[in-house]
């Protein structure tokens, strides 16, 4: 069984005071404990950005701390060479929707088991306030030309993740830990690809998307009824974003995933099977003429 | 015996197996073969050919003078006719109008007769055979043996039907062909050669590949690298090896990294664009201090440049790319049995040292075919480097500072231990750190592992005697080229020797400085514009090249097109 103790950070905690980053890393340490996975056979890959330091403030668990926009093909390798792991990326908006966004959609086709949670605060935090992929159009910040701002529409992780084909798709939000952290576990045991686009304030450079305003203006889909297997109804509410956005689960299916269309061992993780000489210098004498 | 065969046509015609069948006879019969492939970027039409040199001696290279031409279409015939030896023969199909017909063409119904005796178009090629095969005279009995071994796998209506086809070609040949051709091979007995596999450079580093359990590849399509990588995905069922192509290059590789901090020995296949987009990720390697072996079969650039032609123009920009210094290993096979060879040692080296490797090819060395002996898988040893005691370990640190620069590896999933890795500057145990000093020992760490990466690295091969006054300086896929020329010049009289460089980087200077501190003329041979290679020596050893071979038109380079180079600087 896994302790709290074994969670402990192996670091001092570097991100700002009232970071919506803490209500994520509480939820993932209790997911942890909640989720019968020994530590040894998880692994969290991350990007870069303050969502990006998050495997240096949970200890026992493996990690890889990657690439601005790669965490997701690096967790696919990993997935892939032993599938016994249980691999979580944790990226942020700017990882997931803006120099990775190509590798999102990549993996939601081939509907990898792995889990992305997307740290979501509109804003490029740590290089101090740019607006990000996912911020609102009109969003000032240092980078958006003014005026009017931002001059695009945000990308939707939600509906990009159901229509490229992710299996589990959810939005949780950093100050509902009861319901985040259900999500997370869920989306760790869902057999497919899990993407949880997580609201989370950036309490020093995002004015708009705050705490009060994400509490004001969030629902949640399941106490109001909602079908997670029909597709159309959960784009349909992904779509919504502006004033009433919805918070829960959108979506989620069973689909064949990428390791059961590719040449894996059966008994063994891949890292740790053999190829038989044998079988090569047969491959050889094959080609001899 | 020394022969060169030229079938050209448009793609899609058939000309690869024209050429296929051809070499595979010259194979059985027991002769040296050396096929290069020119094609075009197109899928159909256009004018591509196949070249095949058949030899009593073995061959490493191409000519650039033509025995036999055989033309599926019109442009065969005009793009080769200038390079038609003395008494060469042009076999051209008759549906190809001409009329400016020379007394050196041979008009052949190759389309008729494949309908009329075979009954089926597609035994052109071996009407086409047939053709080649009587106009040097080549015993039928020799042809038949080899027709048989080569398509008794097909079943024998096959076998009967291209016999009977080639044969009537033959026999039509005999007859009606009026010239005479340079070769005349009638009283041919089986060569001296036993080399019955045939290899591209691309098919021996898969097959090194597979030999040293590669268990994980990833690779978006690029020529001339892909059938590399088609290699392995048609071995990956039987072997169970992870395969897949994704969505660009910074997945493949990432994958590749990802996979390899599990614990699986895995590589990315590539040419130099899409290396370009690798570069960050080279750097993630690096500083993770995750393993990865990378191919670039090299195409002239820049950009697009032209995709499916040859050039070695890539050495710097796979030494130097990605951000900040780190060490990285470079090779570059010279042929197919070369690159067996150091596709198992470059999985070796990755993960001995916990470093990026990259094996560099080219267009030429990717596609072109020889037949070698048999390769015999039993003396290849997998070596996974340092590894940590298994058994639970809570104080196990995966960048453990050590003499050597080398830590212990553990993979997610070892009980008991946590692997933690980053592009970051790290703390031994792999959580980030902006501390001066622990920064200035991670770099210490890389740096100390180049003492015994360049041990392990081979020297080069001198060629030739050691005294000599003239050195060619070659790396790479020129090597067959540069010793064909070394050989024709020593013919002629001139001291001269070869050193040639498969472990390009980093320089391993030791015999490097020997040979040439004793060489009055260095004279370096590149498939590239700038000496990249030379510029390389000077850098690490401070000896200058005296004259600079270059060759960058995207085609191979001949002996005797270095030969005239060579000549035109003064040596003679």
């Amino acid at each position: 069984m896994t302790t709290p103790e074994q969670l402990e950070e192996p670091q001092k905690v570097t991100w700002c005071t009232g970071c919506g980053n803490f209500g994520i890393l509480a939820a993932l340490k209790k997911a942890v404990l909640e989720l019968d996975t020994p530590v040894h056979n998880l692994v969290i890959s991350s990007g870069i950005g303050c969502s990006g330091k998050i495997p240096h403030y949970i200890g026992g668990v493996n990690s890889f701390h990657t690439l601005h926009g790669r965490p997701i093909p690096i967790a696919t390798g990993i997935h892939m060479a032993n599938k016994n792991l249980d691999v979580i990326v944790h990226a942020g908006d700017g990882d997931t929707l803006g120099e990775g966004l190509g590798h999102l959609i990549h993996t939601a086709r081939r509907n990898v088991n792995i889990v992305v949670f997307i740290h979501n605060n509109g804003v490029m935090g740590l290089t101090k306030g740019q607006f990000s992929p996912a911020a609102p159009r009109g969003y000032v910040s240092n980078t958006s030309p003014p005026p009017p701002g931002a001059p695009m529409a945000p990308a939707n992780p939600v509906t990009q993740a159901i229509t490229t084909g992710a299996t589990y798709v959810a939005r949780g939000f950093s100050g509902d830990q009861k319901a985040l952290v259900k999500m997370m576990v869920e989306a760790v045991k869902h057999k497919g690809f899990a993407v949880v686009d997580i609201l989370q304030p950036c309490q020093t450079w995002n004015r708009q998307l705050t705490w009060k305003f994400y509490n004001d203006n969030t629902y949640s889909l399941q106490e109001n009824g909602h079908d997670v297997s029909n597709k159309l109804e959960a784009l349909e509410k992904a779509l919504v974003v502006e004033d009433q956005i919805p918070v829960g689960v959108f979506y989620k299916v069973d689909a064949p995933d990428l390791a059961a269309g590719i040449a894996l061992p059966q008994d063994v993780p891949l890292k740790d099977h053999t190829t038989n000489l044998k079988d090569v210098q047969q491959i050889i004498d094959d080609l001899i003429i | 015996m020394d022969i060169t065969f030229n079938i050209g046509g448009e793609a899609g015609q058939g000309i690869d197996t024209i050429g296929d069948l051809l070499t595979e006879v010259f194979v059985q019969a027991g002769f040296y073969t050396f096929t290069i492939k020119d094609f075009e970027s197109r899928i159909r039409g256009g004018y591509n050919f196949t070249q095949v040199r058949v030899s009593d001696k073995p061959i490493h290279a191409p000519v650039d003078y033509i025995d036999v031409i055989v033309a599926l279409s019109r442009d065969a015939v005009v793009g080769q006719r200038d390079r038609l030896v003395e008494e060469g023969v042009i076999i051209f199909d008759d549906t190809i109008e001409f009329d400016d017909l020379e007394a050196c063409h041979f008009r052949a119904p190759l389309e008729k007769i494949a309908k009329e005796v075979g009954g089926n178009i597609r035994m052109m090629n071996a009407a086409a055979l047939g053709a080649i095969l009587s106009v040097i005279r080549f015993p039928f009995k020799l042809a038949e043996e080899a027709l048989n071994a080569i398509f008794g796998r097909k079943g024998e209506k096959i076998v009967a039907g291209n016999v009977a086809v080639a044969k009537a070609l033959y026999d039509l040949t005999m007859e009606s062909f009026a010239g005479t051709c340079r070769c005349n091979l009638d009283t041919l007995e089986s060569g001296p050669s036993k080399d019955k596999l045939l290899l591209t450079g691309n098919r021996a580093l898969a097959l090194g590949a597979i030999a040293a359990n590669l268990k994980w590849i990833s690779s978006y399509p690029m020529s001339p690298s892909t059938s590399l990588f088609m290699d392995v995905v048609s071995y990956s069922r039987e072997l169970n090896i992870g395969a897949l192509q994704t969505e660009d290059e910074i997945a493949s590789i990432c994958m590749a990294i990802g996979a390899s901090y599990a614990g699986a020995r895995s590589m990315v296949t590539t040419s130099g664009g899409g290396f370009a987009l690798m570069s960050e990720a080279v750097g993630l390697s690096a500083m993770a201090e995750t393993p990865v072996v990378i191919y670039n079969a090299q195409r002239p650039g820049p950009s697009t440049g032209l995709p499916t032609r040859t050039e070695q123009a890539d050495l710097f920009f796979m030494g130097f790319a990605g951000q900040g210094e780190f060490p990285r290993i470079m090779l570059a096979p010279k042929d197919p049995l070369e690159a067996f060879d150091v596709a198992t040692r470059a999985f070796n080296l990755a993960d001995k040292f916990q470093i990026p490797v990259m094996i560099l090819g080219d267009q030429y060395f990717a596609d072109s075919v020889m037949n070698v002996p048999r390769i015999d898988v039993s003396s290849v040893k997998v070596d996974r480097g340092k590894l940590a005691k298994p058994g639970p370990d809570p104080d196990y640190k995966r960048y453990l500072l050590t003499k050597d620069g080398i830590s212990p590896r553990a993979f997610p999933g070892d009980e008991g231990k946590s692997i933690v890795s980053s592009g970051n500057v790290h703390r031994e145990d792999g959580h980030i750190t902006e501390d001066a000093e622990m920064r200035n020992k991670m770099v210490a760490k890389f740096m100390n592992k180049l003492p015994a990466i360049i041990e392990s690295l081979n020297p080069p091969e001198l060629y030739g005697d050691e005294g000599a006054e003239v050195t060619l300086l070659t790396w790479g896929s020129t090597w067959g080229a540069a010793n064909e020329a070394m050989q024709i010049l020593k013919d002629a009289g001139v001291s001269i020797n070869q050193l040639h460089f498969c472990d390009i980087y980093p320089l391993r200077t030791d015999k490097l400085r020997k040979v040439l501190e004793k060489s009055k003329q260095i004279i370096s041979v590149e498939q590239n514009v700038t000496s990249q290679f030379a510029q390389l020596v000077k850098m690490a050893t401070g000896i200058s090249v005296h004259h600079y071979v270059n060759k960058y038109d995207g085609r191979p380079m001949t002996a005797r097109w270095i030969v005239e180079e060579i000549k035109e600087v003064g040596i003679k």
